[in-house]
């Protein structure tokens, strides 16, 4: 420990103000008190300070992934094994996950972390530990086979577009990593949507996502006939829920995910407000269009585009398929760019509810529609806000007549 | 009687709380007030060295309101003046004379019947500094007409003087301190007090008694007024610290000036004890009491109060010393420590944390970062105020939105809990300070 306590002593001068290397400064910080915890003493009151500070916080969200990524490697492993018709066993399958996952999570924080330390010696401001967590979800949202020059542009353009332009953390208006999500699916879409990207099989294989099979099916039938006619992967509830089906890397298993959910509510870090929000207006949302669908079939009300598949899959159907958990814990709950008071999370989390539903099953070009939904509020939550505020002020100048 | 519970809050767990009971400590040498522990004046000396002075003459007065004064605290001979930069006054040093001070006992009756002659009183004797007001926390301006007053005995400040041990023994100035502030006021009298403590006070219904219960910062003014009568714009309220009130009552009775306060001292570096002494107290009769070499002496609590050396003095308005460790520990990736003794924090991010009472350092365990709006604030902010928003706004310099979002009714004391819990190592009281700075030089 003395050993590198000297280290960065000794290097700490050559970053000195008035030094030639003083511009590497903020990176020396970073390096220096993630091995040695600051020292940095109170100057004036409060004298004593407790001991949760933005390092501890962002560490503890990248906890709550990692066992998605454990998962996600052996899920990769698995559907491979299935895909090729061999065995290789649990710890076969996550090795060979892993040799997906880990090259995608090197060209994730190498884009990161360039950009980063980029702005903090241009704009002279400490490293903020928020791009490890932004840079810790974007693997989660990739597709196990995704070229690893594109996970480079899209992190490069979510850390800067997302993040940087903005001032960095703490001023941004996008969460980066779903910036980086939404450019990659709109940029490079052949990677990284539809039916060949989500399993690792043989050249041409292909496997349709849950979403995707009452996005598209052959004629209509309810979801949960369409799930259960699926010959290639076990769509029952079940599965779903343990996530033994293709996907993105992270977004498959859910009691890993509810399990970070609980982890980061007890901490205090993620707004349980915001998760249960978004699983009610999801709930309520789903049942409406059930009800529409079933208006329609029924043939007590007509409209062009129904019957729809899409409208039948069940509230517990939507919170299982897809990433909408996954983001509703992960994303949403990203305390910068969600709502800023607990009035206005309640909402900001329902809307996102509604939206991912009715972007998954109004629009068939966008069967994942979590993604947009939690942009979308990103970008209403400044306003949400302002109304939630707006009505404390009427408040006081109520009381002030 | 009117019952508060504040739930948003905390009271944190620091370790040094002085048992109730006086140890002796010989008397006070020198005394000192200053100058700086009054927000927005402007001083301009009265006296100089060498001066002999009586207990309560007037020491200084404030060039924008020349009727405040400010009383000697002590009869003898002033010893020095301290200057700081661009010759600001720092301390105003008194070498106490005790035989001078003997003679003042008095037995004479006061009786003072109106409002005007309260005010005539307190301006005869320089006691107007004791009159705080909200908002700008600030000594009042004697002609205004406040629209309440308040006074917590309920102090809920960590390791903060226990005002129902020490002031037991001053029914009687209590009493008189309250009814003659009374006076001074159309609007009511609030006295805040925690359990059942101080319940002799409940036979007196010119006294708005309200127990307050729950945790720190419950006992705040500002907070108490939050709840029970919300300070709107253009509206002044004052405020006494609990602890004055004996000296208050001594002089509305009898007409006897006496700065005596019982201080306590406590935290984890020093051997904690209630002591006997007077305001404005220095510190270094007590040093045998510290623990270890390295410490941190605070002139008030750890949350708001000021750090001052050694040899320094009590500030004008507290009545406590918290001493605590300067720590210059670097712990081996001590942000992923698992937690148990050496860790404390109010998020359940370590195992064990905050049950025992717990040695606090100088640390600010965390670097500045910028800050992520992660709930901290508002889970120990028990006003209805959006600090975050008021945060913004006092950072964006929009004065309409801070009178808005409510800056009158807050203080710094009533955001330190922010700053100690933000992770990202925020100063909360800083920024109402400047919000308040920027409104008050605006008008």
């Amino acid at each position: 420990m003395n050993f590198l306590r000297k280290i960065f002593e000794e290097t700490g001068k050559l970053v000195e103000k008035g030094k030639p290397l003083s511009w590497a400064y903020p990176v020396w910080e970073a390096a220096d008190t993630i091995f040695f915890s600051t020292n940095k003493q109170t100057s004036k009151g409060p004298h004593i300070r407790d001991n949760m500070d933005i390092k501890r916080t962002m560490f503890f969200v990248v906890i709550a992934l990692i066992p998605c990524y454990v998962f996600g490697a052996y899920n990769i492993g698995y559907l491979n094994a299935l895909a090729m018709e061999i065995e290789r066993g649990i710890v076969g399958n996550t090795i060979f996950g892993f040799t997906y996952v880990i090259p995608i999570l090197i060209a994730t924080f190498v884009a990161g972390a360039i950009c980063e330390l980029t702005f903090a010696i241009i704009r002279k401001h400490e490293v903020n530990e928020g791009f490890l967590v932004s840079c810790a979800l974007i693997p989660l949202t990739m597709p196990p086979d995704v070229p690893l020059w594109q996970v480079f542009i899209g992190t490069s353009f979510g850390i800067i577009i997302g993040k940087e332009i903005f001032g960095g953390v703490g001023t941004n208006i996008f969460n980066p990593a779903l910036t980086s999500r939404a450019f990659m699916y709109f940029a490079f879409p052949t990677k990284i949507s539809g039916d060949k990207v989500w399993a690792v099989g043989p050249d041409g294989y292909s496997g349709a996502t849950a979403l995707a099979i009452p996005a598209n099916p052959v004629e209509y039938d309810t979801a949960s006939n369409l799930f259960a006619a699926n010959t290639q992967f076990d769509y029952s509830t079940l599965n779903m829920f343990w996530g033994l089906i293709p996907g993105s890397i992270g977004e498959t298993n859910k009691l890993l995910i509810l399990l970070g959910a609980f982890f980061l509510i007890y901490c205090g870090i993620a707004s349980w407000r915001i998760m249960v929000s978004s699983v009610l207006g999801l709930v309520f949302t789903s049942l409406l269009f059930n009800l529409l669908n079933y208006l329609t079939v029924d043939g007590i009300m007509q409209a062009g585009g129904f019957p729809n598949a899409m409208l039948t899959i069940t509230p517990l159907q939507h919170i299982l398929i897809g990433s909408f958990l996954f983001g509703t814990v992960f994303m949403a709950t990203e305390p910068v760019t969600s709502s800023h008071t607990n009035k206005g999370r309640w909402i900001y989390g329902f809307l996102i509810g509604v939206l991912t539903i009715i972007i998954r099953s109004i629009n068939p070009a966008y069967p994942e529609g979590v993604f947009l939904a939690i942009l979308i509020m990103n970008m209403f939550a400044p306003l949400i806000d302002y109304y939630v505020v707006q009505a404390n002020i009427k408040m006081r100048l109520a009381r002030n007549a | 009687m009117q019952k508060i519970t504040i739930k948003k809050g905390h009271n944190i767990n620091i370790s040094g709380f002085a048992p109730r009971e006086f140890s002796n400590a010989p008397a006070q040498k020198f005394v000192s007030i200053s100058p700086q522990d009054f927000n927005y004046i402007k001083p301009k000396l009265l006296v100089k060295e060498g001066d002999q002075v009586s207990v309560g003459d007037a020491l200084f007065f404030d060039k924008i309101n020349p009727e405040v004064k400010w009383p000697s605290i002590a009869s003898g001979t002033i010893s020095k003046i301290v200057y700081g930069e661009r010759r600001a006054v720092l301390d105003i040093i008194i070498e106490v004379d005790e035989e001078k001070e003997k003679n003042i006992e008095s037995d004479k009756q006061i009786n003072l019947s109106s409002k005007d002659n309260v005010k005539e009183f307190i301006q005869k004797h320089n006691f107007w500094p004791f009159f705080t007001q909200r908002p700008f926390n600030k000594v009042v301006n004697p002609s205004d007409s406040p629209k309440c007053i308040v006074v917590s005995l309920a102090d809920s400040s960590p390791l903060a003087n226990d005002l129902s041990f020490s002031l037991a023994e001053n029914k009687e100035y209590i009493i008189s301190a309250l009814s003659n502030l009374k006076k001074l006021t159309d609007g009511h009298l609030y006295v805040a007090v925690r359990g059942n403590n101080f319940s002799f006070l409940s036979d007196y219904d010119f006294i708005n008694l309200i127990q307050v219960e729950g945790p720190h910062p419950s006992g705040n003014v500002g907070v108490i007024l939050n709840k029970v009568n919300p300070l709107n714009q253009n509206e002044v309220v004052w405020t006494v610290q609990g602890s004055h009130l004996p000296v208050l009552g001594k002089l509305f009775s009898k007409g006897i000036i006496d700065f005596s306060l019982n201080i306590s001292i406590g935290g984890p570096a020093v051997k904690p004890s209630y002591i006997k002494s007077r305001i404005g107290a220095r510190f270094d009769l007590y040093k045998n009491s510290l623990l270890m070499e390295n410490v941190r002496i605070i002139s008030g609590n750890v949350l708001t109060g000021k750090q001052v050396d050694i040899d320094g003095f009590l500030g004008f308005y507290h009545s406590s010393f918290s001493v605590i460790e300067e720590s210059f520990e670097r712990p081996f990736i001590g942000w992923l420590h698992p937690g148990g003794k050496s860790k404390y924090s109010v998020f359940n991010a370590y195992l064990g944390s905050n049950k025992k009472s717990f040695d606090f350092t100088t640390l600010q365990n965390g670097s500045n970062r910028a800050f992520v709006p992660v709930d901290a604030w508002e889970k120990v902010f028990p006003m209805d105020i959006f600090i975050n928003a008021l945060a913004r706004s006092i950072e964006a310099n929009d004065i309409d939105e801070m009178e808005q979002l409510g800056i009158y009714e807050c203080d710094e004391e009533d955001v330190a809990l922010c700053s100690f819990v933000c992770p990202s190592k925020s100063d909360v009281g800083a920024i109402i300070r400047k919000g308040l700075d920027t409104i008050y030089f605006d008008k």
